[in-house]
């Protein structure tokens, strides 16, 4: 079973990793889902494979109800991002689901319907929460072609999805980057191979370092804090992408 | 659940075998149409003594035709139950997720997949095995409308065979069609019977 790590927390408003599953078919890539609430409003970050449902919806309802889940956001079309969303769908049938507007009709093979998606346009767009918003910040091909992050202002909070993910061998599997050089081994294959455009990887490294960020949180591997945001965005920029080998 | 996964697999495995039954059926119809066409020629050229033998081919082109409608409607049924058979797939893998998460969640969380469960038990698993045994009862009984509509086209070759003795110097060839005829249909038929030995297995 995955474990629910509070990361943030002030009043009302909390963020949730739900990380780890010792108990995962090594078949499976690792992921983290992330819940973002304020209050009784919450949206479920990269929510996650229908396979590993069980260990994600065990986590997740320790610390929260998940009837009270009303949001979900997909960064991009994978399925190890939102083929759960069926099983979802089962404990609140009204749930809404933020995605590229260029997966919009594609995610709906997973589940939902026309009521479900709320499609995002390329330059992003606020999602509401709790009187609180979030943002959806563009990060189109890294890796997908219509991909979205979830940046939150008032927590400094990113949500990278695959940018920043990194393979993390049995035995190096904390929860936040301890040492950079020696984690950052880790994500460069990943980078190279999954990540599709050098201009595209540009572009958002100039938009997110316009954010101020105290911890980044990727969709496999584990989160940067301070000083590591910066330097990950430092490294990713030099870092060449597109290339098979 | 497991029942039902194991059911679904068996549905599908007959669906399959029932629309290969269904393409050869078809196949044969066609021929019998054609078969029917060259013996309306055949009687019209032999023309008097072959007059009760063109009506009988006139009937057996009808009967090709009407086992063809058949056919479709029974294809038709058959695309039916894939569409049920897949929810019920689906419904089961999702009833298998389900049952995981009971099995790692605990307090409030297991009392929430515990709900979930009861609801779609209660719902889906009785609605679906109706709709199966529904859709089931129909397969059959159009199968049994189908055999009774060949063995009425079996009545027709054996007629036609008798009026063929009565061909005069088109006799033999006469006989030759529709000893065509009694073979093409003897073979619809033990393609039906083995599709309603597939209903039993
Ligand atoms: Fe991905
Ligand atoms: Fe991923």
């Amino acid at each position: 079973m995955k474990t629910a790590q509070v990361i943030y927390e002030e009043g009302a408003h909390r963020w949730l990793a739900l990380v780890r599953d010792p108990s995962r078919p090594d078949y499976l890539i690792d992921t983290n889902e992330y819940l973002v609430s304020v209050g009784d409003d919450a949206i479920l970050l990269d929510p996650g494979g229908s396979e590993i449902f069980p260990a994600v919806f065990s986590a997740l309802s320790t610390e929260f109800d998940p009837r009270k889940i009303n949001k979900l956001f997909a960064s991009h079309q994978d399925p190890d991002i939102i083929s759960s969303l069926s099983l979802w769908l089962e404990f609140n049938p009204n749930i809404q689901c933020y995605v590229s507007w260029l997966w919009a009709g594609f995610v709906p093979h997973f589940g939902g319907d026309q009521e479900t998606f709320i499609p995002l346009p390329d330059g992003g767009a606020d999602i509401p929460l709790g009187g609180q918003r979030l943002q959806a910040i563009p990060a189109h091909y890294l890796h997908s072609s219509g991909n979205f992050h979830v940046y939150d202002p008032h927590a400094k909070i990113l949500f990278s999805g695959d940018v920043g993910a990194a393979l993390l061998p049995p035995g190096e599997d904390s929860l936040f980057v301890e040492d950079f050089d020696r984690h950052i081994r880790h994500a460069e294959g990943f980078h190279r191979r999954w990540m599709g455009s050098d201009r595209a990887k540009r572009d958002w490294c100039h938009r997110v370092s316009q954010l101020d960020i105290e911890m980044m949180c990727p969709q496999h591997g584990a989160i940067y804090r301070g000083e590591q945001v910066k330097r990950f965005i430092d490294w990713f920029a030099q870092l060449e992408v597109g290339v098979i080998k | 659940m497991a029942v039902l996964v194991q059911d679904s697999g068996r549905e599908l495995r007959r669906i399959v075998r029932t629309n290969e039954e269904i393409k050869t059926v078809v196949l044969r119809a066609t021929k019998i149409n054609l078969m029917a066409m060259n013996a309306i020629f055949l009687a019209k050229r032999a023309g008097q003594s072959a007059l009760g033998f063109g009506v009988l081919s006139n009937e057996l082109r009808r009967f090709a035709m009407d086992l063809q409608k058949q056919m479709t409607r029974l294809r038709e049924m058959t695309y039916g139950s894939v569409g049920t058979i897949t929810a019920l797939v689906q419904q089961g893998r999702v009833n298998r997720l389900l049952e995981r998460t009971r099995k790692e969640s605990a307090g409030s969380g297991r009392k929430l997949i515990d709900e979930a469960m009861r609801g779609r038990y209660g719902l889906a698993h009785g609605r679906h095995r109706d709709q199966i045994t529904a859709l089931n009862r129909r397969l059959n009984q159009m199968i049994a409308d189908t055999t009774q509509l060949v063995e009425l086209g079996s009545v027709l070759a054996r007629s036609a065979k008798i009026e063929a003795a009565y061909g005069g110097p088109f006799s033999t060839s006469l006989m030759q069609v529709s000893s065509d005829f009694e073979r093409t249909i003897g073979e619809i038929q033990s393609s039906l019977e083995s599709l309603s030995k597939h209903e039993d297995a």
